[in-house]
């Protein structure tokens, strides 16, 4: 496994579960994702990071919810965890410290 | 609302194996969904496929897999779980009698005409498996191609045979074969007619056929030297030694040198076989080992020296070849080998040596066993299908403790594989009981060894398997489907009411094929009938024929005139009616030969068997002189001759024995050989010395008596020879055995197809009936009568039946009309329409028994216990 770091799509995915709290399943991460980023994304990589994600921990997954509309099979619930969330934190601390080193004038370029 | 593509989803099924990929399949149908109502079906469909394809590779479906592939807690299918497969099926199979010995009686009358065509099949290709050198003898064929043919010949040149073995050291011995030799033998008076072969002396030592008396090497060395097969030799000798022993023939006097065990699982096929030196004196004008241009009946097989490749024995027939081509220089010519265990079955050949075993008519019968077999696997599916209601509960239980899909599926191809060997057990005393019967029909077939060995059971236990997977796959698959909740509330779908449309297709297809066969024994018969009933042209009623032999013919024929009740006399060489042998050339002008038929026949033949004349007259047949025979001729003949258009005297000709013929009577066409025959040129020459049989035209009171009185004029002629009489209705009978053999052909046919729809029917009718209990109940107290019900109830059918009668009826007409009957008897009858309609409503007494009797139970039981039913 290489380490414990977020990559780029990962990060993304984490948010998007963690946003959708109990409705988070591949489907409707799918959907978040094209909704929010204006990403379309095969279900596959979804499903990909999914687990990877659950294999590094920052993810717990359940079965639940078969409705006929999926012809009756189960979903895969996932939820987020405690060190999910902490990533996501350092992460999101990480990123804001390096932004407060950007001199304003470049930014206001931009 | 459209479903996800199922291929895809049973694809990704079986790649997921053992990890369970619910919830994937769930998110692309959800998906899926979603595209469809967004982008149109067949958008949706493609997204589908490609989320299978790229989810099948992905890191999600593999890391379940691999998690999967550690657990072991649980695995396909275990001897515990087969073990109560077979119990179940048992326990199944005794509640349920009547659907168990349907299906074992048909699939066991299916299976037993598979078993036969099998077991011939698998014995033909064992054939000449014993000979000890048999890896290293090939025969030699010939492939010759120029304008007006292009064919393989499984013969080849004459001179192939002396000069392959004098050119090349890595022949060891070649065996040169000659077929066509038909010897009669005088046998204590009795003329007994063989067929054999020349073969020259090294047959013995490359073919290891059994010799039980002789010395094998030089049996076939010196000239009429002849070796006998045990059963001739039993018929010729008895318990007599024949070795020494001398036999007349009309070939000269044969030594006989050797006797051999019976052939058995060969392709060879003769009774008795002479040197080949014997051909070399018989044809003393022929120079056979330099004859580069004749290849037909002449064999020639090679034993190559150990460790020879066969390339070299290519390279060498190339070379050959080319010799050939020298003396044959339109034509494409190509010598080729074959090893002997490839010999039969071929799947073309021409005038291939033996019976000539090919494969396409091994298929053809294979293919009427399967087309027999088929309606009874039919059956069975359907039946099952119609059984649904009362196993489903079973399947559902099943489902909800744990069973797979896939387990449902085994325990069903298991039931049937169990059903399908009961049934073997069946077919194979069916095949022992039919096997001499039919293998006598064959006529050759008698070198088969068929005979249950190892080899053949385990060919009919492959195939049995083989039907008993095909068989039961689809209720396998119909009850693996079925939904567990549905099952245990009972609302599988009661279909009962109707048949489906795939059901009635195969109903119909069943009697189709039962009114075919039966029309067929129908139309054989009307064959049968007709050829008794008209005669063939000449007078056939109350003439008894008697074998002249070695009596004095004149003195015979004075004294039984004088019988009282013999009204006239007359001889011939050979019996009307039935088959000619061989035919004579002549040739109508100096460069061609047409082949005719010619008959010696005695005084006053033409008035006796009052054959019509068309032009000329009958009396001065006695008056040839040396110069000039006078003879009868058929218009068949005249008509053969005028295509010749010849500018001399159109009724003088000469046989190609030279004789001189004038014709002084042209008789109408009739048919001297049985009506399967083309008539074709006859001559009739009179000759008292040739004739071989008395014709007496017998008005007897008391027959047996006559015969009698006859026979003790005979001996009074001559002691030695036997008297034997028989009338030549019965001779002609005898001639049409060929017709016996089709209609008992057909008639098994007919019966297997005739039973095996009816057990269809009578399964199927059974189940309906039963499943419509209540239904009837109420339709009885709410008062209908016995009579609507059992309309109720048989119109279904009825119906089945009238349409395939309305298809097989067009069918049969082209096929027996047309085709087989005109193959068959080419002066026939045709078919008529009485037998067709016969037969058809023998076939709807036959099916309305059997609905009758299933529908009564119903339509008569008592309304109240039916409600109660269930």
């Amino acid at each position: 496994m290489k380490g414990t770091n977020l990559g780029e799509f990962e990060e993304l995915v984490l948010l998007t579960v963690a946003s959708l709290g109990t409705e988070a399943y591949a489907v409707s991460v799918k959907s978040s994702i094209a909704e929010h980023a204006n990403r379309i994304v095969n279900i596959s990589a979804i499903h990909s990071s999914l687990y990877r994600l659950e294999d590094k921990g920052f993810l717990t997954s359940e079965f639940g919810g078969a409705t006929s509309k999926r012809g009756g099979k189960q979903k895969r619930y996932f939820r987020i965890t405690n060190t999910g969330l902490v990533a996501l934190q350092q992460s999101k601390d990480l990123k804001q410290q390096l932004w407060k080193t950007i001199p304003q004038l470049s930014f206001q370029l931009v | 609302m459209p479903s996800p593509p199922r291929f895809a989803q049973q694809l990704f099924k079986w790649w997921c194996k053992k990890a369970d990929a619910d919830d994937l399949l769930g998110d692309m149908e959800e998906y899926f969904r979603y595209n469809v109502s967004k982008k149109g079906k067949l958008r949706a469909q493609m997204i589908y496929i490609k989320q299978v394809l790229s989810l099948s590779f992905s890191y999600a479906l593999k890391k379940r897999k691999r998690s999967a592939s550690y657990s072991n807690f649980y695995s396909q299918n275990s001897i515990a779980m087969l073990n109560n497969y077979f119990k179940i099926a048992l326990r199944n199979f005794s509640k349920h009698k009547l659907f168990t010995s349907l299906n074992i009686l048909g699939l066991a009358l299916g299976m037993s005409i598979c078993l036969l065509a099998l077991s011939i099949t698998v014995s033909i290709y064992r054939s000449d498996e014993f000979h000890e050198k048999k890896d290293r003898i090939y025969q030699v064929n010939t492939y010759i191609a120029d304008d007006s043919e292009d064919k393989t010949y499984a013969s080849t040149f004459n001179a192939v045979g002396d000069y392959m073995e004098g050119k090349y050291p890595f022949i060891e011995r070649s065996v040169k074969i000659k077929s066509g030799f038909r010897p009669e033998f005088i046998h204590h008076g009795n003329p007994m007619r063989f067929h054999g072969y020349f073969a020259n002396e090294s047959f013995f030592d490359v073919f290891s056929f059994p010799i039980i008396s002789g010395n094998p090497s030089t049996a076939l060395q010196e000239p009429y030297s002849m070796v006998l097969t045990e059963s001739v030799a039993k018929k010729l000798f008895k318990n007599e030694d024949p070795i020494g022993k001398v036999l007349e023939t009309e070939y000269g006097s044969f030594n006989v040198t050797g006797v051999m065990e019976d052939l058995k699982q060969t392709h060879f096929y003769f009774e008795i076989l002479t040197s080949y030196s014997t051909y070399e004196q018989l044809e003393p004008n022929s120079t056979l080992n330099s004859d580069w241009e004749n290849y037909r009946n002449n064999y020639v097989y090679l034993l190559l020296n150990p460790n020879t490749a066969k390339r070299t024995l290519t390279e060498s027939l190339t070379q050959v070849s080319e010799q050939a081509i020298e003396f044959n220089p339109n034509r494409t010519i190509e010598l080729q080998s074959i090893i002997l265990e490839d010999v039969v079955p071929r799947w073309n050949v021409s005038n291939a040596l033996g019976i000539g075993w090919d494969q396409p008519s091994l298929m053809f019968f294979m293919f009427i066993g399967l087309l027999i077999l088929l309606p009874a696997v039919f059956n069975y599916i359907n039946l099952s299908i119609a059984r649904a209601l009362k196993r489903a509960r079973e399947i559902g239980v099943r489902k909800v403790v744990g069973a797979e899909k896939n387990q449902i599926k085994m325990q069903f191809i298991v039931e049937t594989i169990l059903l399908t060997f009961l049934s073997l057990v069946g077919s194979i005393f069916i095949f022992i009981e039919i096997r001499n019967e039919f293998l006598e029909m064959v006529g050759s077939a008698s070198v088969l060894d068929t005979s249950l060995n190892f080899t053949l059971v385990s060919v009919f236990i492959l195939f049995t398997l083989l039907v008993g997977v095909l068989a039961g796959i689809f209720p396998a698959l119909y009850f693996s489907r079925l939904n567990p909740i549905h099952t245990l509330k009972g609302e599988i779908t009661n279909r009962s009411g109707s048949i489906s449309g795939m059901k009635k297709g195969l109903f119909v297809f069943q009697f189709f094929l039962s009114l075919f066969f039966i029309i067929g024994v129908s139309a054989i018969a009307k064959q049968y009938r007709y050829v008794f009933n008209n005669n063939h042209g000449f007078e056939s009623d109350n003439v008894l024929a008697i074998p002249l032999r070695d009596i004095d013919k004149q003195v015979a024929i004075n004294e039984l005139k004088n019988h009282p009740d013999v009204k006239a006399v007359t001889t011939s060489s050979n019996l009307p009616g039935i088959f000619l042998s061989g035919t004579e050339e002549m040739t109508p002008n100096d460069l061609d030969t047409i082949n005719v038929s010619q008959v010696f026949i005695g005084e006053n033949f033409i008035e006796n068997m009052k054959v019509k004349l068309a032009w000329g007259e009958s009396e001065s047949l006695s008056k040839s002189t040396q110069n000039e025979e006078l003879v009868l001729v058929n218009e068949q003949f005249m008509r053969s001759v005028a295509v010749f258009n010849l500018q001399k005297d159109s009724l003088t000709f000469t046989l190609a024995d030279g004789t001189k013929c004038r014709i002084v009577g042209i008789m109408e066409d009739f048919n001297f050989e049985p009506l399967s025959e083309l008539i074709d040129p006859l001559v009739f020459r009179h000759s008292l010395e040739e004739s071989n049989y008395a014709l007496l035209t017998i008005n007897s009171p008391d027959i047996k008596k006559t015969i009698d009185d006859l026979d003790d004029i005979w001996s009074s002629v001559d002691q030695k020879v036997n008297f034997e009489a028989t009338f030549l209705n019965d001779e002609i009978e005898t001639a049409y055995f060929f017709l016996t053999a089709q209609i008992k052909i057909f008639g098994f046919l007919s019966t297997f197809a005739i039973s095996i729809a009816c057990l269809g029917l009578l399964g199927m009718v059974s189940y309906t009936t039963e499943n419509r209990t209540k239904e009837i109940a109420i339709r009885k107290i709410m008062g209908a009568s016995s009579n609507g019900l059992y309309f109720l109830l048989t119109k279904d059918f009825i119906k089945l039946i009238v349409i395939s009668a309305i298809i097989a009826i067009p069918f049969s007409y082209v096929f027996y009309d047309m085709v087989f009957l005109h193959f068959l008897i080419r002066y026939g009858s045709g078919l008529g329409i009485i037998e067709v309609l016969l037969s058809i409503i023998f076939l709807f007494l036959i099916g309305f028994v059997t609905i009758y009797w299933q529908t009564s139970q119903v339509a008569n039981a008592n309304p109240a216990g039916n409600l109660r039913y269930e």
